[in-house]
């Protein structure tokens, strides 16, 4: 079985040297994925000598994560492990989610925050958003998934070439995706994992702006993916 | 006499969307709305009245605003049209920047090796 971490970075020149540290110390392949940085990431990639593929140009974060993917379907990977670049996931949770992989045989399994009390201390405004999104899920799909905004995840390779030939990925890939995956008829379970506050830079969803921009284009793309999927049943039942 | 005016405007815009094709920098696809809204443009310039039967056939009782009417949903049309243009284009565009940046990384591993 062949497994690839995918870590998508921007930015991340404080907490990068940790983290490919802690990686360099287990047996899986990773690959860091630098969405053009313009800070020194790029040449602490060079120096620590790491496989990773820099974007020619800023492509945001969800195509970054698709490149990843992408590598990972061209290169015959039989899971991908999707981790966060600003040292949030802790690399020895990661056997966490893999024996879950391989109890729950799910095609996807997500790192859940929220599934156990942890130490990771969440912003109200990010727990609630969880909780809507945790409702809609429930609401749509009638299935419970207490942290459907977990960049921590697992997926096999069925997801893998899904999420590779996926024309329009999502900008957000969190539960509107989920949704999208639980409609298609892919199957997801959440494990318990320990995560960590950011350690140093900036959040992509910092300031105000960006937490109202995202919720707005949440719930934009759900709405689209239950029409279109309410369509597709309706064109099958014809 | 004052429709000479506009059929000189009208004349010298296909006159230009002509050129542009013949210096390629617009293809002859996406001019031929160009095209038609110039002809068109033409058609009422020497006949200003065909605008009044038309207005009169689709019962408007004024017959200046079919032409506004038209003016308008023709730019939302090549806006929407140019607006679809772009999206895929992006999508187009990232998606090649993915491969070539998981072909350069590759080249960098085989150098490396």
């Amino acid at each position: 079985m062949k497994y690839l971490i995918i870590i998508p970075v921007y930015n991340e020149e404080q907490n990068i040297i940790r983290l490919i540290k802690s990686l360099k110390n287990n047996k899986y392949d990773f690959l860091i994925i630098n969405d053009s940085s313009t800070d020194s990431t790029e040449q602490i990639l060079k120096q620590e000598n790491v496989k990773y593929i820099n974007n020619i140009f800023n492509i945001n974060y969800s195509k970054t994560i698709q490149t990843g993917i992408i590598y990972a379907y061209m290169n015959n990977y039989d899971y991908v492990i999707q981790m966060d670049g600003d040292g949030q996931h802790p690399v020895s949770e990661l056997i966490k989610i893999i024996n879950a992989m391989k109890k729950n045989r799910t095609d996807i399994v997500i790192g859940s925050r929220y599934i156990c009390k942890t130490s990771y201390n969440c912003p109200i405004t990010r727990r609630i958003g969880t909780k809507i999104f945790e409702i809609i899920i429930k609401l749509f799909c009638h299935q419970t998934i207490k942290d459907p905004l977990s960049g921590f995840q697992m997926i096999n390779r069925d997801v893998i070439k899904e999420y590779a030939l996926m024309e329009n990925y999502p900008e957000f890939p969190d539960a509107n995706l989920l949704i999208e995956m639980i409609k298609k008829g892919y199957t997801i379970s959440e494990v318990a994992v320990e995560m960590k506050s950011r350690e140093a830079g900036e959040s992509m969803h910092g300031g105000i702006i960006k937490p109202v921009k995202y919720m707005i284009n949440m719930f934009y793309e759900i709405f689209f993916i239950l029409i279109t999927t309410l369509i597709n049943k309706k064109k099958v039942t014809k | 006499m004052k429709n000479i005016y506009f059929i000189i405007i009208s004349v010298l815009f296909l006159i230009y969307v002509t050129i542009e094709i013949k210096k390629k920098k617009l293809s002859i696809k996406e001019s031929f709305w160009w095209v038609i809204a110039s002809l068109i443009m033409l058609i009422l310039s020497i006949f200003p009245y065909s605008i009044d039967y038309v207005a009169k056939w689709l019962n408007i009782s004024y017959p200046p605003s079919l032409l506004f009417v038209l003016c308008f949903v023709f730019t939302l049309f090549i806006v929407f049209r140019n607006n679809k243009k772009i999206s895929e284009q992006q999508e187009k565009i990232i998606e090649l920047e993915q491969h070539l940046a998981i072909i350069e990384s590759n080249n960098h591993e085989k150098k490396k090796n």
